[in-house]
């Protein structure tokens, strides 16, 4: 007996023909104490779900078939009035964003005493209620939190609190949107852990949406693989995840780096998942465009679901499902690195950064903060380095010290041989000469007034660089062409550009007067996986191409490994460990490393994640 | 809470004391560049150069701005606000009649404005998405394109003269007598003296002036708090609430005006000391004895004296309700409260 | 963008009067049935020709000495819009740069600054222009520096807390380490990012600088009493409000129209040019 099922269910954009199915014809089961993942990256149609479920679909979205049956009602036909008793009580939701989620003017005990009236405690009753739920979610004295508000929260404790406040009625269903993805990767382990432990203890059937196949492989019982608001795959999680069949789910585990194994070239499908907008244009297979082994007749018709066995399935058709995928098989070799005994181009002395804390009125100063303490790194010409750490680890701040857009408060920097310390006019002229940074998020790097061909020439504009128009434009179709972006997007604006385009005009733009050194700070982080793929070969190709060095900062232990060759590893701005990347991976010495390690799900499905007691390792 | 609140606002006058400072002396050194000869004009006809040195000297006029300037001050700080070369009063007699009258009025005022423009922001919130919403945005706009001295004119016109309901000239009618001098504010002394027909009198006064005030505030805070509740319900926390199942009756009241407070109240701060601003001219229109008619007499008689003292008055009156907008956005604010 | 604000019904309307307002200040000599200071004693405080009593030869009546109210009221709109665009560019001018100096730099610039703001604020506006006119003298151009004076603060505060959103977003420092000088990148990064602000506020302040010549020449500091602005006619018609309530709504009307105008204008500007919404939509859809 399933808690929820959906059957056909589709959603649509607008009303007759002019309708476009976002979710198409969609079915799945999930029962009592079971945990189903539904696996997309973004524009999958994944939250849809969730957001059909709750019925509250944005603007002129409907749900135009099919059925979603919850406890024998449909909740696509059932009366508000009804709906609004289900939610909160029987069917709870875990958010994305904990410490959004939770009104900042309200302290904790005021939002959960809200739920629990909501739910029909006594008054007399609700704190005790309050008190043993915090207590349920393994929070450290509930006592002290009663009377903060979420600003004090760290995201971890607010998504605990918000945990706590669904399973409050131990809900026949919970549906949990990503609720580790904004969380640091150490408390996202403890954290899903958690929601696991609850959700088994209550029997409480669980709908885990998630971008990140690897951890739904580790969370979930089943799961369900979306593509453009279809299903691709679904299935057993083990199976899924251990022998994917569709094209899709090969493609997208090919595309994630791994933590161990051989190294071998991502598989980067082109382009990415086509948007709500394009979707009319793709009445057969939504993925045929970038399948690998689509042929003319799967972009015709929509294909059938085949059962494969195991309770396994695909919608794909039947030849497809036979042809490789290239690097399946094979994989693809790395390209060679280039080896170099050089002088380094980057040089970090003992370099520390000290923000003082506010002078208050009455003239006492507050506690500063040691945002890098005592850091030492060289960077080989054409080496590729990476430095790893949580949020707070400082690793951004290191970047900004190397580029000189902050000064150190001790240490010494030198680049290509001339110390760069002093931040004064000489060294910016050193700097701006050997190094470009690539900023994290491109929405917030590109400036949305200037074209692409201004973006990415911009660096022509400096008033030393004298240069006319007919040069500006042969550069930038250079640039595009280098960071294989089609000449076209020229006269664009970032507001017209994907996700994976803007990062490409971002390091286009870097490359512009070719730097010794690149400093990317966390470039992938906000990508889907696949365009990931793409922005990581391409970094790649370029170096063969240009022989740069990388100073790559990512929280992203598998980028790290598939990218770099050294890794120094961050924790409250002090280098705790450094060294091959090998090395480091096989044999972590710092205990700091090893648990940054233990909390991504392992590629190996049978091991045991996360290994470490969630309460001892949890700072609060 | 209540001693929070104590706190933050003696630190937030504390920290004014500085501004204060800096007004006092801009209004001075401003008013000394005034190419009219004061002394010239407040001589009785027939005086002799000694007289008029005589009495330069006795206004301290014959010294630097600076020596002026400090010997206002130490002045000023020894409560002796010195006297009105128009009125020939002492001028802390003047301002001490008109300024409860100002308070007077600015306190109703901004309490009819608020309670309008919430009531109105509401309700255009709730006329989202539907044709009334349009139409109350566009007369907001066309409310706003109407200062207060106009909305004076316009109510006199309307209220007064084309339809004579009520009274607007001057703060009581002729027939009563002031009631005795307790507070200085003449609602209060009208009604601790139990004499009922003097406060009705006074308010009906107060009603025309006040609504002048009133109008031209209620339609900024009216689109402040539609948009700023537009903005809020899509936050996540409402989101999240909603699929508590809390009934959206409850989400508008407890989670929603609440945050959309916020941004209101930080306005209502501004705009109340805007306020002092727009009592000046519907005072002069309405012949209604404050602190704006005091200051338009002065200004028009180049009376310096009263000038400084009233324009310095203004504005600690602006900073005092900045202060206390300030403390109630805290006291909202668990997030300022706690830095 | 330009179709985008022509597809705003406010920024249309808005503009199209502003455009009437200027059209008949520019012309007022050639528009306007008499001259402006001409006195026809035989007809004093006429109403409007479509009301009871009223003369064809005055369309909108006359006032207590006579003169014709509808010459006034366009030789008034000259007064109106010298001092809205003087005045507004001058605030502009200084608020926008004194808040990009300040934003862009920060420390102690930006401190002075910012107590500077604090101790203008400290004024209401109606006190401040009191005080400087009795300081500077009076007369229109008095009433321009004084609107220049008073509002920089205005455009100052507005703009610098936008130009602080700007400088948090990385294209600052990416244009640093494209080898931009502070020039540059306050020129061509920071100042574009916020123009349409600018705009916007201009348009609002013309408003203002409106309400303020009308309010300071009713209290009689503007222009001299024998030119005409709606403020002194206003002021003129108040002691004669019993008998004829025209003289003080047809220039209570004038300053409505162009405040609502101004407002009107800068309203949908603000709509349709809001950077927040601008990096949703891009500046070139």
């Amino acid at each position: 007996m399933s808690v929820l099922a959906a059957q056909g269910l589709t959603v649509t954009l607008g009303r007759g023909v002019e309708a476009i199915p976002v979710l198409r014809d969609l079915s799945f089961r999930v029962g009592a104490g079971r945990v189903l993942g539904l696996v997309g990256e973004s524009g999958a149609g994944k939250s849809m779900v969730g957001r059909a479920i709750a019925g509250n679909l944005p603007g002129t979205f409907a749900v135009s078939a099919g059925t979603l049956t919850f406890d024998g009602e449909d909740l696509v036909r059932i009366a508000p009035a009804r709906r609004l008793a289900l939610l909160g009580d029987r069917i709870c939701f875990i958010p994305q964003e904990p410490q959004t989620a939770l009104n900042p003017l309200m302290t904790v005990a005021a939002q959960f005493g809200e739920h629990l009236a909501r739910l029909g405690v006594a008054k007399a009753d609700r704190p005790a209620r309050i008190l043993a739920a915090l207590d349920s979610v393994r929070l450290r004295d509930p006592a002290s939190l009663l009377d903060r508000y979420p600003f004090q929260l760290s995201g971890g404790m607010c998504q605990r609190v918000l945990i706590a406040m669904a399973f409050a009625s131990r809900p026949a269903l919970i549906i949990a949107d990503e609720p580790t993805t904004a969380l640091d990767v150490s408390t996202q382990a403890h954290v899903v852990q958690l929601i696991r432990a609850l959700q088994a203890d209550y029997g409480t059937a669980l709908l885990f949406i998630t971008h990140d196949l690897r951890l739904a492989a580790r969370v979930c019982d089943e799961m369900l693989v979306l593509y453009a608001g279809e299903m691709a795959e679904r299935g057993p999680a083990r199976a899924v995840m251990g022998a994917p069949r569709h094209p899709y789910t090969r493609s997208l585990k090919a595309s994630n780096p791994t933590l161990s194994g051989p190294l071998r070239r991502l598989v980067s499908l082109p382009d990415q998942m086509p948007g709500i907008g394009s979707l009319r244009a793709l009445p057969g297979c939504r993925f045929a465009p970038r399948c690998p082994v689509a042929d003319a007749a799967c972009g015709a018709a929509v294909p059938g679901v085949i059962e494969i066995g195991g309770g396994q399935a695909v919608r794909c058709a039947p030849g497809c499902l036979a042809g490789a995928i290239a690097t399946d098989a094979a994989g693809l070799a790395m390209p060679a690195v280039v080896a170099s005994g050089a002088a380094p181009i980057l040089l970090l002395e003992g370099v520390s950064k000290h923000y003082p804390g506010r002078r208050a009125w009455h003239g006492r100063r507050a506690p500063g903060v040691d945002a890098v303490c005592d850091v030492s790194l060289d960077v080989a010409p054409g080496e590729f380095v990476g430095i790893v750490g949580e949020s707070g680890s400082g690793k951004s701040t290191l970047a900004r010290l190397v580029m000189g857009l902050e000064r150190p408060s001790a240490g010494r920097i030198v680049v290509d041989g001339t110390d760069v310390t002093a931040a004064d006019r000489g060294a910016r002229i050193v700097r701006l000469g050997a190094l470009q940074m690539v900023f994290q998020d491109p929405q917030s790097a590109l400036n949305p007034r200037r074209s692409v061909a201004r973006l990415v020439t911009q660096a022509l504009e400096a008033a030393d660089r004298p240069h006319d128009a007919s040069d500006r434009i042969a550069r930038a179709q250079e640039l595009l062409r280098e960071t294989g972006l089609p000449p076209d997007l020229l006269q664009r604006f970032p507001s017209q550009l994907s996700g994976g385009q803007k990062q490409r005009v971002n390091i286009a733009r870097a490359l512009c007067v070719t730097p010794r050194l690149l400093v990317a700070d966390e470039i992938v982080s906000g990508l889907d996986v696949s365009v990931q793929a793409q922005i990581l070969n391409l970094l790649l190709d370029l170096r063969q191409e240009f022989g740069f060095a990388l100073l790559l900062i990512s929280h992203d232990l598998a980028v790290v490994r598939y990218l770099c060759s050294r890794v120094l590893v961050m924790h409250h701005g002090a280098v705790v460990e450094s060294g091959e990347v090998a090395k480091v991976f096989a044999d972590p010495r710092h205990a700091y490393t090893r648990s940054l390690l233990a909390s991504i799900p392992p590629d190996d499905a049978a091991a045991a994640w996360p290994a470490a007691a969630p309460r001892a390792a949890e700072p609060v | 809470m209540a001693l929070i609140a104590f706190q933050i606002l003696l630190r937030r006058l504390l920290l004014a004391a500085p501004i204060v400072l800096c007004v006092s002396a801009l209004v001075f050194v401003v008013l000394r560049l005034l190419p009219a000869d004061a002394v010239a004009m407040s001589l009785p006809p027939g005086a002799t150069a000694a007289d008029y040195d005589r009495l330069k000297a006795e206004l301290g006029l014959d010294r630097s701005i600076f020596a002026q300037y400090m010997i206002w001050l130490g002045r000023f700080a020894a409560g002796d606000l010195g006297a009105s070369i128009h009125f020939r009063r002492p001028v802390a007699e003047l301002v001490g009649t008109a300024l409860p009258n100002t308070l007077e009025l600015v306190a109703v005022g901004l309490v009819l404005g608020v309670a309008a423009g919430v009531a109105g922001g509401l309700a255009m919130f709730a006329w989202r998405g539907r044709a009334a919403e349009q139409v109350a945005d566009l007369a907001a706009t066309a409310l706003m394109s109407i200062p207060e001295f106009l909305w004076a004119l316009l109510l006199i016109l309307g209220l007064g003269v084309a339809l004579p309901l009520l009274p607007f000239v001057g703060r009581l009618a002729p027939e009563f007598a002031l009631p005795p001098h307790i507070t200085g504010f003449l609602l209060l002394d009208s009604l601790l003296a139990g004499r009922a027909a003097t406060l009705g009198s006074a308010l009906l006064h107060l009603v025309l002036p006040s609504l002048a005030l009133a109008i031209a505030l209620a339609p900024l805070i009216m689109r402040v708090l539609r948009s700023s509740l537009l903005e809020v319900i899509l936050d996540d926390y409402v989101t999240q609430a909603r699929l508590r199942g809390i009934p959206e009756r409850t989400i508008l009241l407890r989670h929603a005006l609440r945050n959309a407070a916020l941004p209101t109240v930080s306005l209502i701060g501004v705009q109340a000391g805007f306020m002092f601003g727009g009592t000046v001219l519907v005072e002069v229109i309405f012949g209604y004895p404050g602190l704006g008619n005091l200051m338009v007499d002065a200004v028009r008689n180049h009376d310096l004296p009263v000038i400084q003292v009233v324009a310095l008055v203004y504005c600690l009156l602006v900073l005092g309700i900045n202060a206390v907008v300030d403390v109630l956005y805290l006291l909202i604010n668990p997030k300022l409260r706690a830095a | 963008m330009i179709a985008r604000m022509a597809a705003s019904p406010r920024v249309v309307l808005g503009a199209a009067l502003v455009l009437a307002l200027a059209l008949v200040a520019l012309f007022a000599p050639v528009i306007a049935p008499h001259d402006p200071a001409e006195q026809d004693l035989m007809y004093t405080l006429l109403p409007p020709a479509w009301a009871a009593g009223g003369e064809a030869l005055y369309p909108f009546g006359t006032d207590s000495l006579g003169r014709c109210m509808l010459s006034r009221l366009i030789h008034g709109t000259r007064v109106a819009l010298y001092v809205a665009v003087v005045a507004a560019f001058g605030a502009m001018l200084l608020g926008t740069t004194l808040a990009l100096i300040g934003g862009y730099c920060g420390g102690r610039v930006d401190w002075l600054i910012g107590r500077a703001v604090d101790v203008w604020m400290a004024f209401p506006p109606v006190v401040l222009a009191l005080i400087l006119l009795v300081g500077l003298g009076t007369g229109v151009n008095m009433v321009i520096i004084a609107i220049i004076v008073i509002d920089w603060t205005r455009f100052c505060r507005v703009i610098r807390s936008e130009v602080l959103v700007v400088m948090k977003r990385d294209y600052i420092p990416a244009a640093r380490l494209s080898g931009f000088s502070h020039v540059q990148v306050v020129l061509r990064e920071v100042l574009p990012a916020v123009t349409p602000l600018v705009v916007t506020l201009l348009s609002l302040e013309m408003g203002i600088a409106v309400i303020v010549e009308a309010t300071m020449s009713f209290v009689g500091l503007s222009v001299e009493a024998d030119v005409a602005a709606w403020g002194v006619m206003i002021a003129d018609a108040r002691q004669f409000m019993n008998q004829s309530p025209w003289g003080v709504v047809l220039p209570m009307l004038a300053i409505f129209l162009a405040v609502f105008a101004f407002n009107l204008l800068g309203d949908g500007l603000r709509r349709t040019l809001d950077p927040r919404l601008m990096v949703a939509r891009g500046p070139a859809a």
